[in-house]
C-alpha cells in the first residue's frame, strides 16, 4: 500500500517530545538536589 | 519528621513515579512507532496524534487543576494550595511546548501549512502564553500573599478558557480535527489506534503526577530554606 513520504516528520516530532519530557524530569531532579 | 524531610520524601515518591511513566513512554513510543498500523490517507505523520494529543490532554489538564485551586485558594487563604497551583501551572507549560511543537510538525505534513490563526490553534497560543505570564509574575512579585492572589486570577481565567479551547472546533471553523475521545458519541478511531492512544494519555497523566509532586516539593524545600534564612538574620 503506498502511503504519504511523511515519516521524517513523525521521527522528529517523537524526537522532540522525548527530549521535552525528558530534559524536564532532569530539571526537576537537579532542582530537587540543589534545594535539598 | 521534619517538612524538609516531608518534601525530600515527597520529591523521591515523584520521582518514581516519573521513572515509572517514562518506562511507559517509552512502550508507547514502540507501540505507536511499530505496532500500530499506518493510516492510509495521512501516512506515517498520523502517528504524532499519540504524543500530540495526549500532551495537550496533559496541558489542559494541568492548567484546569491550576485553576480549580486558585479557586480553593482564594475561599481558603492556604498557601500550600498556592504551591501546588503553580506547580501544575509549570508542568502545564512543559506539555504545552510538546503540544504546540508537535502540532505544527503535523499540520505541516497534513494541512501543508505550520500554522493557522484559527479559534483553536490562537486559543491554544493563548493560554501558553498567559500561563508564562503567571510564571514571570510569580518570579516578580516579591509579597507571598499579594503573589498568591495575582496567581489565582490569572489561574482562574486559564480555567475559563480550557473548556472554550475545547469547544472551539464546534463553535468555529477550523482546520484543526473534532475530538476523537471526548465527545458525546463513541470514540471515531479502529481500535488497535484507540488501545495506543488511550495507553499514551495514561501515561501523560501519570507523568504529570510524578512531575507535579517533585515541583511541590521543590516549592517546600525552598519555603523551608528561606525560613532557615530569616530566622538566622
Amino acid at each position: 500500500m503506498q502511503y504519504p513520504d511523511n515519516g521524517a516528520y513523525m521521527v522528529v516530532a517523537y524526537v522532540i517530545t522525548a527530549v521535552v519530557v525528558v530534559v524536564y524530569a532532569v530539571s526537576l531532579a537537579w532542582r530537587v538536589k540543589q534545594e535539598s | 519528621m521534619t517538612r524538609r524531610d516531608r518534601a525530600l520524601a515527597l520529591a523521591r515518591r515523584g520521582q518514581v513515579i516519573t521513572g515509572i511513566a517514562l518506562a511507559g513512554l517509552v512502550g508507547v513510543f514502540i507501540r505507536a512507532l511499530v505496532f500500530t498500523p499506518i493510516e492510509r490517507t495521512q501516512g506515517p505523520a498520523q502517528k504524532i496524534f499519540y504524543v500530540h494529543a495526549p500532551a495537550a490532554w496533559a496541558a489542559l489538564l494541568a492548567f484546569a487543576i491550576t485553576g480549580i485551586l486558585s479557586l480553593i485558594y482564594l475561599w481558603l487563604k492556604d498557601r500550600k494550595i498556592d504551591s501546588i497551583a503553580a506547580a501544575s501551572a509549570e508542568v502545564g507549560l512543559a506539555f504545552s511546548v510538546v503540544m504546540l511543537t508537535t502540532g505544527p510538525i503535523w499540520g505541516k505534513t497534513v494541512w501543508g501549512t505550520w500554522w493557522s490563526w484559527d479559534a483553536r490553534l490562537t486559543s491554544t497560543m493563548f493560554i501558553f502564553l498567559l500561563f508564562i505570564g503567571y510564571r514571570v509574575m510569580r518570579g516578580a512579585v516579591v509579597d507571598p500573599e499579594m503573589r498568591a492572589r495575582f496567581s489565582a486570577v490569572i489561574g482562574i481565567m486559564g480555567l475559563v478558557l480550557v473548556p472554550f479551547i475545547h469547544m472551539t472546533v464546534y463553535l468555529f471553523r477550523t482546520l484543526h480535527p473534532d475530538p476523537v475521545l471526548l465527545k458525546p458519541s463513541s470514540p471515531s478511531m479502529p481500535g488497535v489506534m484507540l488501545v495506543t492512544l488511550l495507553t499514551s494519555v495514561g501515561v501523560f497523566t501519570v507523568l504529570y503526577v510524578g512531575f507535579v509532586m517533585q515541583r511541590y516539593a521543590i516549592a517546600i524545600l525552598r519555603d523551608v530554606k528561606e525560613e532557615a534564612a530569616s530566622a538566622v538574620s
